[in-house]
């Protein structure tokens, strides 16, 4: 099949088979490694000799005993070996040209490295008298003739460094492509390293993950809090924040960009490498974040009908927004779906990918406004949700944030009623304290509930019946662990020995209120995109979000945080966004499907829904006034509690019980 | 045991508190029938809207109020008292007896959650107001046409986000403007409001939630009363 005398790597490239080549067959960049077997390989009809390979020459053979570990000898450069005969050739994995790595979460899947910054080696013709094309001329003929791109532009930085360039690398140089449109670096001779950081800047945290772009392998992970915060907690303040002041847009730009420029710094550093070796920047986070970001005023998105001012994807130069990368490095910001789904929500869908799942699959990122994602590979809706910081422990009299001492588990025993917890920092369940002296004290003692711990507490409650469905305590029994509170009842969780702060942890009235409040706006949310897409059950659970990954599934649906599925059917994927960012920067034919994606899912404003109010109510029931939820009570093996309080035949007798009461207490 | 209620055994002071409770557990259907009992008997239509329909919900606020009933049970509770209430008002209208007041409500410019606003809505039909509800998303011209129109009392302005509350300012502004300020009492409510912002844009209360917009109105209302005889 090969034509005598052609390299190893023209044949591979002609029928099919990627060799890595950077310097583009010029035997200078090592990439092209293969090994050669040799012997008699009657499956594959060969009789494989690496003398009937070109001789090794002395370029080559310095290259080859560059590399570490490579037995020379069995190893030839695809692009110097000239084929004179039958060889069997194996492409090692890291010789290959379409690269994968693995997400490390739970269903590892792997990226293809398609990056959209790569470096080329090309050899340019020599200025000369009477020849009158400039630099740029000639470079673009040699990307041309060798490496087959056209229409080609070139940053105003890397034009300035073009003649010496060519120059010092006697005309040969090293050329780094963004997007095979333009030139954003030139380097005299052979050189390699391109890297790219994606970034999810969260409300909260923001985090940068630095990639090599030529393997994909994640260097380095930095994360901090957002400054922002200090202009407000919550999306809506910091709008608002920026209505009210006038240069408070401005600051809350400046504190994004300083923070992307020293998480930058940082993971470069980490690397042994600067923040002008990053050549591009992927940025994702919700819609408000990115306005801010681009120095937009995010005013539109803080009242109906929260108009964007962007929902596509955006490419600008790092430089532009003072991000302070390589000088010619851009920022790829990946489209939003609406005024309050943005680039983050795509990201989880391209982590996700539930537009090629069979199964019916429910995302949700579960934070002060939570965001859903409903559908399969046929059609996919997504609604944004406000469930407000309840389970960020606000608006809970004993609420905080998750932190060493914070309650996050929670079992309440349905016949004493008596609870026990388990404390961040403490393996040890509280009834297994030590009370004893001589013994190992609690590491923590309980300050506070977190989020986890607000879910189970609620949901512990409801199955000892301690509440009712309808949120009330149940004053059917008196117990040492219920108090009078005004007119309502609390539970006592902790007792004064077992906290912190020397008093009681209480759950109060208000706070199954606030949780009720909180967990029917994502519930209510989850079904008016089931009926708009008239889907009827749900067959897969993703919890995206950091927040997610601590949240009990079943606890979740007794609560009725979400809908009835198959537990086993329910997992947490963690920082999904994060992973989308990644997948973004190292594939760019994933951007495109982003942008397909964002585009075609439909979105709903459950506000906006006729329905909305009445799911709304119905959803403030624990689980739900009326959903049955048939999975969870088989994993529970028993009926979840009170089911049948509001049917009519109990109405009925309820109020004839009444009417009896009062006369007896009249008579 | 039989579980039948048999209405027309009853003495009429029971069937008033029947009605009452069963107004607090959301029965329309009973409630009902307890008004068109009342009618058969001769009682009045005002009578019947205040010691049975007007006292059942006075006890559904306070509860609410308090915290031992949520949401969905007041919603059921407003629900029986407008079942209640499509019987008595062409009669109420009929006798022209005096009205408690007359209120339009809606959610401000830019604002389109109004759950809380419907609440407060069928809380102060339930106590005897008559209510107008602009809806969802209302401009300075929506209030101030309303304004003309239905001639009332009072402004009731709900927002859910800091960013759309600060344009109950921009209304309060117009009324001013328009030199009709002194002669409305505006209620403003929502999660992120305060006592504080009430009193800066110049609104007469803010109201924590729909139980206390009921008693903020009927006092105030009281007041007004007061000061003009």
């Amino acid at each position: 099949m090969a034509g005598d005398g052609e390299t190893l790597l023209a044949v591979a490239q002609r029928l099919g088979v990627d060799i890595e080549s950077i310097c583009g067959g010029r035997q200078t960049c090592a990439k092209c490694k293969v090994r050669i077997d040799e012997g008699d390989f009657p499956k594959h009809g060969v009789l494989s000799s690496a003398s009937h390979l070109s001789e090794i020459g002395i370029k080559e053979s310095d290259l080859l005993s560059q590399g570490n570990g490579s037995e020379t000898g069995k190893f030839r450069l695809a692009c110097a070996a000239a084929v004179h005969g039958d060889v069997l050739v194996y492409v090692p994995e890291e010789s290959r040209a379409h690269k994968q790595t693995i997400r490390k979460v739970a269903g590892e899947r792997a990226i293809d490295v398609e990056p959209a910054v790569r470096q080329v080696y090309v050899e340019v013709d020599a200025a000369q008298l009477g020849e009158h094309r400039g630099d740029w001329g000639r470079l673009q003929s040699a990307l041309h003739l060798q490496c087959g791109l056209s229409d080609m532009q070139i940053d105003l930085t890397a034009l300035r460094k073009l003649q010496p360039a060519l120059r010092h690398g006697n005309w040969a140089i090293t050329v780094t492509l963004w997007q095979d449109h333009e030139v954003i670096d030139v380097q005299p001779g052979y050189k390699e390293g391109v890297h790219g950081l994606a970034v999810d800047i969260g409300s909260t945290t923001v985090a940068a993950h630095l990639c090599d772009l030529r393997t994909g392998r994640l260097l380095a992970t930095e994360a901090t809090m957002n400054p922002q915060i200090a202009y407000g907690e919550d999306l809506m303040s910091r709008i608002s924040y920026g209505m009210a002041n006038s240069g408070g847009l401005a600051k809350m730009q400046k504190s994004i960009i300083d923070t992307l420029n020293t998480l930058a710094t940082r993971a470069a550093r980490q690397s042994g490498l600067t923040a002008r070796d990053i050549h591009e920047a992927v940025i994702v986070g919700n819609t408000t974040m990115i306005h801010i970001l681009l120095g937009i005023n995010p005013q539109e998105l803080g009242s109906a009908p929260f108009a964007l001012a962007i929902r596509e994807a955006i490419d600008l130069k790092a430089r532009e927004l003072d991000v302070r990368l390589h000088p010619g490095a851009y920022v790829h910001v990946l489209p939003a779906e609406a005024g309050h789904v943005g680039a983050d929500n795509v990201a989880v869908l391209l982590a996700e990918e539930p537009y090629r799942q069979e199964k019916t699959t429910l995302i949700v990122d579960v934070g002060t406004n939570a965001e859903i994602v409903l559908g399969n590979r046929e059609r996919l809706y997504s609604a944004s949700s406000p469930t407000g910081p309840a389970f960020e422990g606000a608006q809970i009299t004993f609420g905080m944030r998750a932190a060493p001492g914070a309650i996050e588990r929670v079992r309440i025993d349905p016949m004493t009623w008596e609870a026990r917890f388990r404390v961040i920092g403490e393996e040890r369940w509280s009834d297994q304290w030590p009370t004893a002296n001589g013994e190992e004290p609690s590491q923590h003692l309980a300050a506070g509930i977190c989020g986890s711990g607000i879910i189970e507490v609620v949901a512990e409650l409801f199955m000892a019946g301690i509440i009712s469905g309808d949120g009330r305590f149940n004053a059917s029994r008196p117990h040492p662990r219920l108090v009078q509170q005004g007119k309502t009842t609390a539970y006592i969780l902790a007792y004064e020995a077992e906290t912190a702060g020397g008093q009681p942890i209480l759950i109060a009235q208000d706070d199954i209120r606030s949780v009720q409040l909180a967990k029917a706006a994502l519930y209510s949310g989850i079904k008016l995109l089931m009926k708009r897409s008239s889907i009827e059950r749900v067959e897969r659970i993703i919890l995206a979000g950091a927040f997610g990954s601590y949240i009990d599934p079943k606890h979740a649906m007794i609560l009725g945080l979400i809908p009835d599925c198959n537990l086993e059917q329910v997992v947490a994927v963690g920082n999904a966004a994060g992973d989308g960012a990644r997948i973004a920067l190292l594939n760019r034919y994933k951007r495109v499907e982003a942008q397909q994606q964002a585009r075609d899912v439909t979105y709903i404003e459950t506000a906006a829904d006729p329905d909305f109010q009445d799911e709304f109510v119905s959803a403030l029931h624990i689980p739900h006034i009326s959903d049955g939820f048939p999975f969870l009570e088989k994993a529970l093996g028993k009926a979840l509690p009170g089911r049948d309080e509001n049917n009519e035949e109990n109405k009925r007798m309820r109020r004839a019980e009444r009417l009896r009461d009062r006369q007896r207490q009249k008579s | 045991m039989s579980d039948e209620i048999n209405l027309k055994e009853m003495l009429d002071e029971d069937i008033y508190e029947l009605m009452n409770e069963d107004l607090y557990d959301g029965y329309a259907q009973e409630v009902v029938e307890e008004v068109y009992e009342m009618l058969a008997r001769g009682h009045a239509p005002y009578d019947i809207l205040s010691k049975g329909l007007i006292a059942g919900m006075d006890i559904v606020g306070d509860d609410f109020r308090d915290g031992i009933l949520f949401v969905p049970e007041v919603l059921m509770a407003a629900k029986a008292m407008k079942a209640g209430m499509a019987i008595l008002r062409p009669l109420l209208a009929e006798t022209g007896a005096e009205k408690i007041g007359t209120m339009v409500v809606g959610t401000v410019k830019g604002d389109i959650h109004d759950i809380g606003k419907n609440l407060t809505a069928m809380m102060m039909e339930g106590a005897g107001f008559e209510v107008y509800d602009l809806g969802v998303n209302n401009s300075v011209d929506n209030f101030m046409t309303a304004i003309e129109m239905r001639k009332p009392d009072i402004i009731g302005m709900s927002a859910l986000l800091t960013t759309t509350m600060p344009y109950m300012r921009v209304v309060i502004d117009a009324l001013v403007e328009a030199g009709i300020r002194q002669d409305l009492i505006v209620l403003v409510g929502g999660a992120p409001l305060n006592d504080a912002f009430a009193k800066d844009i110049g609104a007469d209360a803010y109201c924590r939630d729909a139980a206390i917009g009921v008693e903020t109105a009927k006092r105030l209302m009281q007041q007004r009363r007061e000061k003009s005889r």
